[in-house]
């Protein structure tokens, strides 16, 4: 069965489909922000929205603070197996950098508005509907930094000889580079197709990010799998 | 543990006789399929999803698609239709080793593909000029989301073709499958424009 040598490398695999579940759970049922709550409603909505969903934010949002840092792990199990291609380590640099910084306002940002929010509840509604929208245009709407980690991540795997991941990972990529910059007017649009709500900028993109997801994580488990339990991988 | 590209028997056979070989052959690699179907298959909600809102509200769009120029729309199709011929000509000049007919004729479909942009920009430049911007109303919205992610697509199909042109550059090293998975994003470049364009400009 599977090599004790590289029992360090399975703990970190099961890191990440274990961390997506919970984030599945947080931003779905939880928090209500998957999928998104109305671009076009009033600032009264808005407080009404808050205080029916008072309690499952606070949980959500209070968990994902704890659990954010999971996220690091998943990232750095793909790092590492970057770092394994026959390329510059700079990608696997770019990668981790590129998801440090999207992940502030693609993540932490949005949890932080929405729990200020819930916790102060009797600031001016006008004041709460500036925190949702503050909130959830960064959190669909922040896309430069993940598009160049999607872009860095294909281009890692077009160059790589070692075969670490196959060619097709690396277009599956590039869809989601694409669907990201679909998602970028969701500063101008309030309703329809391309509102934070929308077909095309919220439920196209994420149903490709799952594919993505789900790809990445049954390819690295195979990589895993292949990768000689003494390997050295260089610094 | 570097992988050495290699020939396979049935494709040096394409590359010696300027055909492809009888039989079951995928050109290009799989890769490249995976991809264009995937991206047509998100072109295609893209198409549905426009197509949804157009049948709620089709007289806006009609009279929204009467200030587009078919004329412009028309020569973009026929640059593109032209460098898509000059792919697949260049593809099989490789396959017979004439490759300097099939250097130049990837330079032609390049410079078709930088023709498509500047025709492009001056497009939007009249259009913006005539008021009619992103925020108009839905079809415009469309116009611009759907010519824009083209857009996105020839720039990154100009870069693919530069890797068709330094693939072919050494022979030694020459790989039949990249210069036919170079060709078929630029095909299916050309095919995504040519359903826009009906779709945009021409559907009545």
């Amino acid at each position: 069965m599977r090599d004790r040598g590289k029992r360090d490398l399975w703990i970190c695999w099961w890191v990440f489909p274990v961390f997506y579940t919970l984030f599945g759970v947080i931003f779905v049922p939880l928090t209500r922000v998957m999928p998104p709550p109305r671009p076009d409603v009033t600032a009264d909505q808005i407080t009404a929205f808050f205080d029916a969903h008072s309690l499952t934010i606070k949980i959500g949002f209070g968990l994902l603070m704890v659990v954010i840092g999971g996220g690091s792990i998943a990232n750095g199990l793909v790092a590492h197996q970057m770092k394994r291609m026959s390329i510059s380590p700079v990608f696997a640099y770019g990668y981790i950098a590129t998801l440090a910084v999207g992940g502030i306002p693609g993540c932490l940002f949005a949890g932080l508005a929405f729990l200020t929010a819930t916790f102060r509840p009797d600031r001016d509604p006008q004041l709460i509907a500036l925190l949702y929208d503050i909130a959830l245009l960064s959190f669909i709407g922040s896309l430069g930094c993940f598009a160049t980690q999607y872009l860095i991540f294909a281009l890692a795997i077009f160059l790589d000889r070692n075969r670490i991941l196959p060619n097709w990972m690396a277009y599956v990529s590039i869809w989601q580079v694409v669907t990201e910059l679909m998602a970028a007017p969701v500063f101008i649009f309030r309703t329809g197709p391309f509102a934070w709500n929308g077909a095309i900028s919220f439920y196209e993109g994420t149903a490709i990010f799952g594919v993505y997801i789900a790809c990445l994580i049954a390819l690295l488990r195979k990589a895993i799998e292949r990768q000689p339990a003494d390997e050295r991988v260089p610094d | 543990m570097t992988h050495e590209p290699k020939l396979e028997p049935r494709r040096r056979a394409a590359v010696k006789s300027g055909t492809p070989p009888p039989g079951c052959y995928l050109s290009g690699d799989t890769g490249m399929w995976v991809f264009v179907l995937g991206d047509l298959v998100i072109f295609g909600v893209y198409f549905i999803v426009f197509m949804v809102l157009r049948a709620g509200d089709p007289r806006s769009f009609l009279s929204s698609q009467r200030h587009l120029d078919l004329t412009m729309g028309a020569l973009n199709t026929l640059v593109l239709l032209t460098s898509s011929w000059l792919v697949a000509l260049a593809v099989q000049s490789v396959r017979t080793g004439e490759i300097r007919r099939a250097t130049g004729l990837v330079y032609g479909a390049g410079g078709c593909g930088l023709l498509f942009l500047l025709i492009k920009a001056e497009e939007w430049h009249t259009m913006i000029g005539h008021g009619f911007t992103l925020t108009h109303n839905d079809f415009f919205m469309f116009y611009y989301m759907l010519t824009g992610a083209h857009l996105l697509h020839v720039l990154i199909g100009i870069l693919v073709l530069a890797l068709f042109r330094g693939e072919i550059r050494d022979p030694r090293l020459r790989r039949m499958s990249v210069v036919e998975a170079t060709a078929t994003y630029w095909h299916m470049v050309d095919l995504l424009w040519v359903v826009i364009f009906a779709l945009l400009y021409v559907m009545r």
